[in-house]
């Protein structure tokens, strides 16, 4: 083979092998679970660590969220629909808050598995539509992303 | 004389660079003392509370290598350019892309691989508990290498430029950011005593695709740079 | 068909058809992003969770899908120069860059201003933000590479070369929001199936991407008329052209 070309086929095969391996490495660790957050069923299972600042996400459980009357203090549960994890929080919780949204919180996980957060996120999924339509899908036996309740 | 094989002329290129850079042991000894000063200013600046500043251990470590890594990338191929031994490297029959890992692999050796070796000292330093200090040699060993292909992209199309200076730092930290954040992410995933595989397969590879992609870049640079 | 690209390397062709391009996209863009915000902010009704406060959609997506759109446009028109040497691409990138980081910029400070009353904070440091601003400094260290350069043709060159290694980011943007958990919500509108926007909220939103789309290219355009007339300033056809204008007075 011209020695120009060999040398271009062996730089290209170079460049496809090393690409590929990186490829793998990836998939690989996207396996490993490297979230961001930890999903409540992980902090369940007592993979999270105790006495530092961890950031739990996960969807707030309907009719957990209990207000103090005489302070910003509110519980709540956190869930991924395969475990639970408790939060306690106390401070003003953001507009999007509520039960059945998701929220992500920030803070410290205690000796009896309480997360003592100190901040509270809201976050809201994909799925916009007008107030008639979430009301309609409500009516209908519906939640607010399609699914039958 | 018969003309060198490809891999043998890149294996001359990397003695080459290693012997120049022993020759010189400042250059080597100044990023390792920097290291240890930098370090020195975080309890100092603070406070030297230990619980404290084992928190931030990993991400302190993490960016001060960066950071060493930044001052030493502009020098790859600085004094090559300037008495035109560049040039000359650019007219070889031989592959620009190997001879450019060779550089690179050099830079390496002298900067990365020692930070990485050394790192364990200051992690104790900071009060890192030990649990994290295998996944952060890992991870610097790993990452390092990538900072030096990056920097080496930097370093190849600023070494035309008189006022070079601060641009190679602005074009490069943005590419080094996904670096440390998956760096500093390992050693708290094994201070937490959760896996830092997965992010140390991340950092492969970033290392992987960057020997396969930066030497391009890097060759070609080059002669953008020299053609000037 | 090969003769229209090269026609395009031609200066004082690309200028006279970017003109006439011109003449009716500038309205057309105009009016489309006042019909599409019109539409969006008045006469789309609130949004179930968020209220009024989602509105800022339709500034905010346009801006991030086009600054992701103006970024390849970049890369692109730097490699054609790299790899065929047109001058016109060379151009081409190099006014590229600026809008592409202003679009960026806008899309990080109305994600902020939307934020701070939805998820409670102006930042958070997830996956897709975090890659935003890094796509943010990748334009700016493009745009200061530029001006570092005495030889602008070696300018170009590198530019070229840096916007390349920078697209690595541009899927990792995209992406990261089905890779990791983050704060930020996965895409709305779906190539693939039901979109998962409302049609009413749908279809401006639409017309506001195409809308910044025509923008970008009327930025791209009239910046694109400017580098050459500055870097032709000594030929005839631009002589002429001054000689005209001034005499139209």
């Amino acid at each position: 083979m011209h020695p120009v070309r060999k040398q271009r086929l062996y730089l290209v095969l170079f460049v496809v092998l090393f690409s590929s391996a990186a490829v793998g490495l990836v998939t690989y660790a996207l396996r490993g679970n490297i979230n961001l957050f930890f999903p409540p069923v992980d902090v369940a299972a007592g993979k999270a660590p105790s006495g530092q600042s961890i950031r739990v996400g996960g969807m707030v459980v309907e009719g957990s969220v209990q207000r103090s009357d005489s302070s910003l203090d509110v519980h709540f549960e956190l869930t991924d629909y395969e475990a639970s994890v408790p939060v306690v929080y106390s401070g003003i919780l953001p507009d999007l808050f509520g039960e059945g949204q998701g929220a992500v919180a920030s803070g410290v996980l205690d000796a009896s598995g309480v997360l003592q957060a100190t901040e509270v996120l809201a976050k809201h999924d994909e799925n916009y539509m007008p107030p008639e339509v979430a009301d309609a899908l409500e009516n209908s036996g519906y939640d607010h992303k399609g699914n039958a309740k | 004389m018969t003309r060198p094989g490809a891999l043998a002329f890149s294996a001359r290129v990397l003695r080459r660079q290693l012997v120049l850079a022993v020759r010189r042991p400042v250059e080597i000894g100044n990023p390792l003392l920097f290291f240890a000063m930098v370090v020195a200013l975080f309890p100092l600046g603070l406070g030297p509370a230990p619980a404290q500043l084992s928190l931030f251990a990993p991400g302190i470590l993490w960016i001060i290598a960066l950071l060493s890594n930044l001052l030493t990338s502009d020098a790859v191929f600085r004094g090559d350019f300037e008495d035109g031994a560049l040039e000359q490297l650019l007219l070889a029959p031989q592959p620009l892309f190997l001879s450019v890992l060779a550089y690179i692999c050099a830079h390496w050796l002298v900067t990365g691989l020692l930070l990485a070796l050394v790192s364990p000292v200051f992690a104790v330093m900071l009060h890192m508990a030990p649990a994290g200090i295998a996944a952060l040699v890992l991870s610097l060993l790993l990452g390092t290498a990538v900072l030096s292909l990056v920097g080496g992209i930097g370093a190849a199309l600023t070494v035309g430029l008189r006022r070079g200076g601060m641009l190679i730092s602005l074009l490069i930290l943005p590419l080094y950011m996904p670096v440390l954040i998956f760096g500093s992410a390992a050693v708290q995933a094994a201070l937490s005593g959760l896996a830092a595989g997965p992010y140390l397969a991340i950092l492969g590879a970033m290392l992987c695709l960057g020997m396969a992609l930066a030497p391009l870049a890097i060759a070609a640079a080059l002669r953008i740079s020299v053609d000037a | 068909m090969w003769s229209f690209f090269h026609k395009l390397g031609s200066p004082p062709w690309l200028y006279a058809i970017s003109g006439s391009i011109l003449r009716w996209l500038l309205p057309a863009t105009l009016l489309a992003l006042a019909v599409g915000l019109a539409w969006g902010l008045l006469f789309t009704g609130p949004e179930a969770r968020q209220g009024n406060s989602y509105r800022i959609i339709y500034i905010h997506v346009p801006a991030a899908v086009v600054a992701l759109a103006g970024y390849y446009v970049m890369a692109i028109a730097g490699a054609v120069n790299l790899i065929w040497k047109m001058k016109m691409a060379d151009v081409a990138m190099k006014s590229a860059a600026p809008i592409g980081a202003a679009l960026t910029f806008i899309a990080l400070v109305t994600g902020a201003i939307w934020g701070k009353p939805t998820w409670g904070t102006w930042w958070v440091w997830d996956a897709r933000i975090t890659s935003m601003l890094i796509l943010l400094f990748l334009y700016l260290g493009v745009l200061a590479l530029y001006e570092a350069f005495d030889n602008k043709a070696a300018a170009g060159k590198a530019c070229a070369v840096l916007s390349l290694v920078g697209m690595v980011n541009i899927p990792i943007i995209y992406k990261s929001v089905d890779w990791w958990y983050s704060l930020h919500q996965p895409a709305s509108i779906k190539f693939i199936g039901q979109s998962t926007i409302d049609s009413s909220m749908l279809h401006p939103l639409l017309l506001m991407i195409a809308a910044f789309y025509a923008l970008f290219t009327c930025c791209l355009l009239l910046n694109m008329r400017a580098e050459l007339l500055q870097r032709e300033a000594r030929t005839n056809w631009v002589k002429k052209l001054a000689v005209a204008a001034d005499s139209r007075g």
